[in-house]
């Protein structure tokens, strides 16, 4: 091994004291002056223990993460993030009432995303109807979860055919025309608001999803056995009873 | 040098003591894309349907044995659906997921198609419209159908799970839809019909 250059004598060669004690004057005769060798940085474990800490810090925080989410309101959660997506639930909670009431409603919402609403429950397992449906019933179906697609009767029909084929067979949606809805398309659930102006609009099939049964506040109450006739007046309370409130 | 190895060391130790400790003691949660996830989801929804037709059978049907059949079926299945919603809310999942319908089987329906055994909308209004004897055939010849279906579904998530509520489940789901197509096949002779 030849050792011509070490890195004790390279360019020191001039007698440079280095350090305290060495060098010039301390009368230690001959000793040439120890530069100490820096060890070198140990690569191996800090890429290992840089490893380690990535791994640890993603699966804790993954699960932070999905925990906060879970735990999150409904409509706060992120299946529930949509762009243009208007929330009634916190803003206007006394829109929100859940009473059984005979008779026409105002709604303050247009279309109305929730209230006192009819005793009866319009049909609601996909359902598409071609005439208006009284609103006090949908709202009832919004209550059990149902989402509710309306959509002005001028639409196109292509774009009518292509929100009911996300309608058809699916359980907790309905689909009803809506006489001066404001915007070509409009989907409800409880205490929330979606407006669009086409079919295509790929919100529809994230509404539906995040919202189709989910959005009950009435949890285990279903879509089937309700009205299925069309019209604007809503059913009448059954004879010799008051209806009852809540439920 | 040695203490870093030493923490290292110690990190590791709790990860994996961590790790063992969450899969071992604590229940295992399906995933979105589970095989438990997706039955719960879609049979939720398979089943509304029977919910559907049995509990309007039962209101119109003349047939005493009919429309016992029709009770026990509507009662039984929508308790199962709360059965399943509970569990997809304990495993913190949503009601939906983006996927399609039984693309936890490897056979996902399209859209506008239905689950297996499902009536298509001419049918439930045929069966909404129809009374007496006529209506009692069509709802064996619909239900019939429809269990089949599920018995379907309930095979593929039994091959694809070790859940044991599931499992619980989907096997008493089996085990009385077997019997019930039974009863249905029965009824429809006496009908003097076929399935």
């Amino acid at each position: 091994m030849s050792s011509k250059t070490s890195p004790r004598s390279t360019g020191k060669s001039g007698g440079k004291s280095t350090g305290k004690g060495t060098g010039k004057g301390t009368g230690r005769p001959g000793r040439k002056p120890v530069k100490p060798i820096k060890p070198a940085l140990p690569w191996g474990m800090i890429t290992l223990g840089a490893i380690v800490a990535i791994v640890a810090a993603s699966i804790i925080g993954y699960g932070v993460y999905s925990v906060r989410d879970a735990g999150k309101p409904f409509g706060e959660r992120r299946a529930q993030q949509i762009d243009g997506l208007k929330s009634f639930r916190k803003s206007n909670p006394n829109d929100l009432g859940r009473n059984h009431v005979p008779g026409k409603q105002t709604y303050k919402q247009s279309p109305p995303v929730g209230g006192n609403h009819n005793l009866r429950w319009q049909n609601c397992e996909g359902d598409v109807y071609n005439a208006e449906i009284p609103k006090e019933q949908a709202v009832h179906s919004m209550e059990h979860g149902a989402v509710w697609v309306t959509y002005n009767p001028d639409l196109p029909k292509d774009q009518v055919d292509a929100l009911a084929k996300k309608v058809r067979g699916k359980d907790f949606t309905l689909m009803s025309p809506y006489p001066g809805l404001d915007k070509p398309i409009s989907l409800q659930a409880w205490g929330f608001q979606l407006k669009l102006d086409k079919a295509s609009d790929k919100r529809v099939a994230k509404f539906i999803s995040g919202f189709a049964r989910a959005a009950s506040v009435e949890p285990g109450a279903g879509c089937a056995a309700g009205e299925t006739a069309t019209g604007t007046e809503p059913a009448a309370a059954p004879q010799g009873q008051t209806p009852p409130t809540g439920g | 040098m040695a203490a870093f190895v030493a923490i290292l060391v110690g990190v590791l130790a709790l990860a994996v003591g961590f790790g063992t400790g969450v899969f071992v003691a604590e229940p295992r949660h399906p995933r979105d894309a589970s095989a438990e996830a997706g039955f719960a989801r879609d049979m939720s929804n398979h089943h509304g349907q029977a919910v559907s037709m049995a509990i309007e059978e039962y209101q119109a049907t003349a047939d005493p044995a009919l429309r016992q059949i029709a009770v026990d079926m509507a009662l039984t299945q929508q308790g199962q659906i709360g059965i399943m919603q509970t569990w997809l809310r304990t495993w913190g999942l949503e009601a939906n997921s983006g996927d399609r319908p039984m693309a936890w089987m490897g056979t996902p329906v399209a859209e506008g198609e239905l689950m297996p055994g499902m009536a298509n909308e001419a049918e439930r209004t045929k069966l909404r419209h129809a009374s007496g004897r006529e209506k009692d055939i069509l709802f064996c010849q619909l239900m019939l159908r429809h269990h089949l279906g599920g018995i379907h579904m309930v095979d593929g998530v039994l091959s694809r799970t070790q859940d044991e509520q599931v499992r619980e489940l989907a096997q008493s789901m089996k085990d009385a839809q077997q019997f019930e197509v039974g009863a249905l096949r029965k009824r429809l002779t006496a009908l003097g019909a076929t399935p």
